[in-house]
């Protein structure tokens, strides 16, 4: 019974593994923005990141 | 425990006499074959051989004291064969100043002959008197029967306390012999012995639905509390399969690994240096140029490094697919420090800095990339790399770690399991002894 459930939860990890990688999944964290306009290519300005208020590290030791 | 294919005891031989002591009428169920009866009204242990049922012993005990799980005269069918319930005692050791009781039921038929069953807090032993003599090591830590080793667990003294209807011994209240368990689960070989007389008799473990199932027993059975002698451990057989099973398929994680190492195209998309001026005012933001992302949905890893020294560089990235309008949008500083102080040198931060944007389409993308830092820090340089297709090791540590957590948990319970079962033998610690489970 153990053995079974290991079986089947063993090959959903070596699944999920393979497609995790085949699709290129990645633990880091991304926004998306959809429809973001052709004009940035000509006013990069007008774009309005995610991450503008960011607050900066100013540190050091 | 087989019922099925059932011997069949025929009607109970029963004679009914009465007590030569208090006049109750007895009920003997294995007439000819018992040697000692025990009145259950007055207690008397009544001689079975003689036909004046002399009086052997009598003890002070009230009948409801330790009245048996299984009712006397209840018939059962244990490994295919009708047994009756004949016979019922209390026998108990003391370990450590502690008193440590368990039940014997005798069970009769009359082609099969005796048989036996213990319970000690909800565990169950289906015992049966050996034939042949086990093979006991010198110093007596281990034995062999049949080809199989039995380890000693306990030896102690156990005074019969409590008995009940009929056996085929000269049973006495207060008798005592010393009893030594060899445990092989889910079996065990007991010795009883006083003097030079030892009776050798083999156990295997049971659990209380079956005999509640073999003798139709009503209500539930006692809760096994704690682990027992030789209570089959649940996952200690599959612990081996378990561990076969990992490293099968820990070297199929290893073939996946090298195989998205050696088939992901890991290619160098787009790689381009830039400066930001510090002091310079207005819009800092700009666009790279198009790049195409080619082949399947896959990962893009983004790699920033900076000539950052006692300072720091926040970039916004946005990579955008200039036909779809579709954004990833992320940010990442690259702060590199060191210096000097009593306790020595010292760094922190790094000049580099990498990110995985994870299920990119292909198609045709730019950067779009927005520098900050402290303002009047002169020019930093910083270079913009873009690979496609980068295998994940994060993903193959994981799911090592998935596989190996269960496996080792596994493990961890079975050996658990087993530091319980000897933590009540002769060779457990005396702290985790105590208990009276």
């Amino acid at each position: 019974m153990i053995r079974n459930f290991f079986l089947i939860y063993g090959l959903a990890v070596l699944a999920t593994v393979s497609f995790a990688e085949y699709r290129g999944w990645s633990l880091n964290r991304v926004d998306q923005v959809l429809n973001v306009p052709k004009s940035v290519r000509d006013n990069p300005g007008s774009y309005r990141s995610v991450y503008s208020y960011y607050h900066h590290y100013t540190g050091g030791k | 425990m087989s019922t099925s294919g059932p011997t069949p005891a025929g009607p109970p031989q029963v004679k009914s006499l009465s007590c030569p002591n208090c006049g109750a009428s007895l009920t003997v169920r294995s007439f000819g074959n018992a040697i000692t009866v025990v009145c259950d009204s007055c207690h008397s242990v009544l001689d079975a051989r003689d036909p004046k049922l002399k009086v052997l012993q009598q003890f002070h005990a009230s009948t409801s004291e330790d009245p048996p799980l299984i009712p006397l005269g209840t018939r059962g069918a244990i490994r295919g064969v009708v047994y009756e319930v004949i016979g019922f005692q209390r026998r108990t050791i003391q370990v450590e100043g502690i008193s440590y009781s368990w039940h014997e039921y005798v069970l009769f038929n009359p082609a099969k002959g005796f048989r036996y069953l213990t319970e000690y807090d909800g565990h169950w032993n289906d015992v049966s008197i050996l034939r042949s003599l086990p093979d006991v090591s010198s110093g007596g830590a281990w034995l062999t029967y049949l080809g199989e080793t039995y380890k000693h667990f306990q030896t102690a003294d156990a005074a019969t306390s409590y008995v009940l209807g009929e056996f085929p011994w000269q049973v006495r209240v207060g008798e005592t012999v010393s009893v030594s368990d060899y445990v092989s689960p889910p079996r065990v070989i007991s010795s009883e012995g006083s003097g030079k007389e030892v009776t050798w008799s083999l156990g295997e473990y049971l659990g209380g639905r079956d005999i509640w199932k073999a003798f139709k027993l009503e209500g539930e059975p006692p809760a096994p509390i704690g682990v027992y002698e030789n209570q089959p451990s649940p996952l200690s057989a599959n612990v081996k399969g378990i561990w076969a099973l990992t490293g099968v398929f820990l070297i199929v994680l290893l073939t996946l690994a090298v195989g998205a190492y050696w088939m992901e195209g890991d290619e160098q998309i787009f790689e381009q240096t830039f400066e930001f001026n510090t002091s310079a005012k207005g819009e800092a933001s700009f666009v790279t140029d198009i790049f195409q992302l080619k082949g399947r949905t896959s990962d893009v890893v983004l790699a920033t490094s900076a000539d950052v020294d006692n300072n720091w560089i926040y970039l916004n990235y946005a990579l955008i697919n200039e036909d779809t309008g579709h954004a990833y949008d992320f940010g990442r500083e690259v702060s590199y420090y060191h210096g000097r102080d009593s306790d020595g040198a010292w760094t922190e931060g790094s000049t580099t800095n990498t990110v995985t944007v994870p299920s990119v389409p292909p198609g045709n993308y730019y950067l779009r990339v927005e520098p900050e830092s402290d303002p009047n820090k002169g020019i930093i340089r910083y270079t913009v790399t873009v690979k496609r297709d980068v295998p994940q090791a994060s993903f193959f540590g994981l799911a090592l770690l998935a596989l190996l957590i269960p496996a080792g948990l596994i493990t961890w319970r079975s050996l658990n399991f087993e530091h319980l079962r000897w933590a009540e033998s002769d060779y457990g610690s005396s702290s985790t002894s105590g208990g009276d489970e």
